[in-house]
């Protein structure tokens, strides 16, 4: 069965929308600066220039919602607003997060720690399962919602949950992707394992020391045939592929031999019923972490042999927007399609001794993206895969 | 839904770990009671053990103990608010550090999906790895996903859900949790496969906002051709007083509150009457209006 895309919807910190992430990526200007919260002025992150109550007033939203529901009210109404509502059509959300309300009950615990007092009904907000039901409510979605949290791969693995809810006919219509607010949680977690860069992060670069963190998100629409039949939207692309693997070789490093990783591309090719030669773009993790890079590149090599596509990361325009990469990518992936334009990799000079693959470092206009392939690998050796595809 | 329930283990507050029927020793629970735990050193290894929190030795000692030669081709894991105590842990970490290192541990096993990849890790399984979380319907998610595992083709499922109860949790009791019932942690995991010898989960349904709970089921019921009279047997949450089907069970009150315990649910109506293919319904009504319905035969 096809699965066709059939609205997207992203923020982060280069655009509001998505007309203003293409904008930024076809500029090279990336949205990554010095930080202007109390937790974030010391590090480079991909912030979204807008306070929550900003944010609330600008689109009309829930004032105790958690930033994380307010970024996924935003991405997935731009995705969905313009759907036809149809008792007829089953549709659902499912959407990724990794901190959920973190950002509210950091807040509320420190004052507990530091102060001994707290607003209880703050921790309302806490709740992953609370960010989606919010979501879903906002866009009017009844039929099921889902939340799937594994960190860095999240929303991948919601589009993936998606497309075989469709396919097995459970539902007509889903919404897929995630939201992750940068949280004073996260900016510590990440610290404590040593992995940012205090410079701007520098994908697949031999001289690349870690990530910058960001936050975002990003959703796109999955549709059957029978479900377009019913709504008329118009199609953008296809999902034809995707695949979770498990890396099995530490909680947070992936394996040198990227073995995971290279598990989930061949599976994805599979399920899309692709050769390697089909895929004209990766958009890849590239996190810009040592590790990542290389044991990403190694499962490319794997996959690609010596026909190494044009690819890419696109994190050092976002930032690492952990739960929602897999989101603000995937609609980054339709525009590489609908526009046949590769987005650089910025901040690139030095390829990777051991593999030497040469990423694409400027965006380039091409003659042809037939099919795209997209990677999210997260904590718990977590490796997702999803393929686009022109209409 | 064709899903065969081949094996299924909980540890939480009840004498049921290794027991061949959970009804057997089964107690009412009272306020400060306790995990019955098994010996995990039997599972993880020491050096392990030491940094791993109760969820986490819960989760993967009962999914340790459901391995066998064949390798499971799926792991889907419900958890609702995951791994709350080094979640707490590592937030007193940051908030308290007074120098620029911070211990990554805590961080690193407070994601939701600690138990799932651990449990990757341990049995050396590059399978799809799942982790869902959604309020009190986060075992159904993870369950809805293993059936689509198997009508995907795969024939060894492994499903679980595992929550904790930590005491920072007693704090919100009243004002955000309101309940008699004692906060507890629990774990349950299964294997499904599509056919073979056991109960079968004949369907698996979640609805948000819903107003109509006597509908809702009537309309579940409908649609997989069960009379209610043909019900055995309806484990049912949150005080709920249906009066349909031969028997009528609050099965809370053996779980305490956490909020994947519809999973020990599962287990009871598994172990219900074992060798008859009655029905049993399962009625997860623990958030109001976020309903869970379960049907085994």
């Amino acid at each position: 069965m096809d699965i066709f895309v059939t609205g997207i919807g992203a923020i982060s910190c280069i655009g509001m929308n998505v007309e203003e992430h293409l904008s930024s990526l076809v500029q090279e200007k990336s949205g990554i600066k010095k930080g202007e919260r109390p937790f974030s002025t010391r590090f480079l992150v991909g912030e979204i220039p807008l306070t929550n109550e900003a944010i609330v007033a600008k689109y009309n939203l829930v004032a105790d919602y958690s930033r994380t529901s307010l970024l996924g009210c935003i991405a997935a109404s731009e995705a969905f607003a313009n759907h036809k509502r149809d008792k007829r059509i089953r549709t659902g959300l499912i959407s990724g997060t990794s901190v959920g309300g973190m950002d509210i009950s950091e807040v509320e615990y420190k004052s507990y720690l530091n102060l001994g007092q707290h607003n209880i009904q703050k921790y309302k907000a806490h709740s992953s399962g609370n960010s989606s039901e919010e979501i879903a409510a906002f866009l009017g979605i009844g039929d099921f919602v889902n939340t799937i949290s594994t960190a860095c791969s999240s929303a991948a693995n919601a589009i993936m949950m998606g497309a075989r809810m469709i396919q097995q006919g459970v539902l007509d219509r889903v919404v897929v992707g995630g939201t992750d607010a940068l949280t004073e949680f996260t900016i510590s977690g990440f610290r404590s394992l040593m992995i940012f860069d205090d410079q701007w992060c520098r994908p697949f670069d031999e001289t690349r020391k870690g990530l910058n963190l960001g936050e975002g998100a990003g959703y796109i629409v999955l549709e059957s045939q029978a479900s377009i039949d019913k709504s008329g939207a118009k199609k953008l692309a296809k999902l034809k592929g995707w695949s979770n693997a498990s890396d099995a070789y530490h909680q947070t490093a992936s394996s040198p031999n990227g073995y995971g990783a290279t598990l989930s591309i061949q599976e994805a090719l599979k399920v899309a019923k692709l050769q390697p030669s089909d895929i004209d773009y990766i958009n890849a993790h590239g996190t810009a972490t040592p590790n990542n890079d290389l044991s990403e590149s190694q499962a490319i090599i794997n996959v690609f042999g010596d026909q190494i596509p044009a690819f890419s990361s696109t994190k050092a325009f976002t930032g690492h927007t952990l739960a929602a990469a897999g989101g603000i990518e995937a609609v980054i992936s339709v525009l590489a399609i609908q526009n046949n334009t590769l987005f650089a990799n910025l901040n690139h000079s030095h390829v990777i001794e051991e593999t030497k693959l040469q990423p694409v470092v400027r965006t380039t206009k091409v003659d042809k993206i037939r099919n795209v392939l997209s990677n999210s690998f997260g904590f718990g050796g977590n490796n997702s895969t999803v393929i686009f595809g022109e209409v | 839904m064709k899903a065969v329930i081949h094996k299924i283990v909980s540890i939480n507050h009840q004498d049921c770990f290794g027991k061949s029927n959970v009804w057997e020793n089964l107690i009412p629970i009272q306020a400060g009671s306790a995990v019955v735990a098994p010996d995990y050193k039997e599972y993880i290894p020491a050096a392990s053990l030491r940094r791993f929190s109760p969820v986490l030795r819960m989760s993967l000692t009962a999914a340790q103990s459901l391995k066998t030669d064949e390798a499971f081709d799926s792991i889907s894991v419900g958890t609702s608010l995951g791994c709350l105590k080094d979640t707490e842990k590592f937030l007193q970490t940051f908030i308290q550090a007074t120098g620029d290192t911070l211990s990554p541990t805590a961080f690193i096993q407070s994601t939701h999906n600690t138990i799932a990849g651990a449990i990757s890790m341990a049995l050396g399984n590059h399978a799809y790895n799942m982790t869902h979380t959604q309020n009190s319907l986060s075992f159904e998610t993870a369950l809805i996903d293993g059936a689509i595992c198997l009508n995907d083709g795969k024939k060894n499922v492994l499903v679980g859900a595992a929550d904790e109860a930590i005491d920072f949790l007693e704090q919100l009791k009243e004002e955000m949790i309101q309940t008699a019932l004692p906060l507890t942690s629990g774990t349950t995991f299964l294997v499904l496969k599509p056919e073979g010898e056991g109960r079968k989960i004949i369907d698996c349904q979640i609805r948000f906002s819903c107003t109509d709970l006597d509908s809702e089921i009537a309309h579940f019921l409908e649609k997989n051709n069960v009379d209610p009279d043909q019900l055995a047997l309806v484990l049912q949450s949150n005080n709920l007083s249906l009066t349909l089907g031969k028997q009528q069970i609050n099965y809370e009150q053996f779980t305490g509150l956490y909020y994947t315990s519809s999973a020990f649910a599962l287990h009871l109506a598994n172990d219900f009457q074992k060798h008859s293919d009655d029905f049993v319904l399962i009625v997860n009504n623990q958030m109001n209006g976020k309903l869970g319905l379960t049907l085994i035969g």
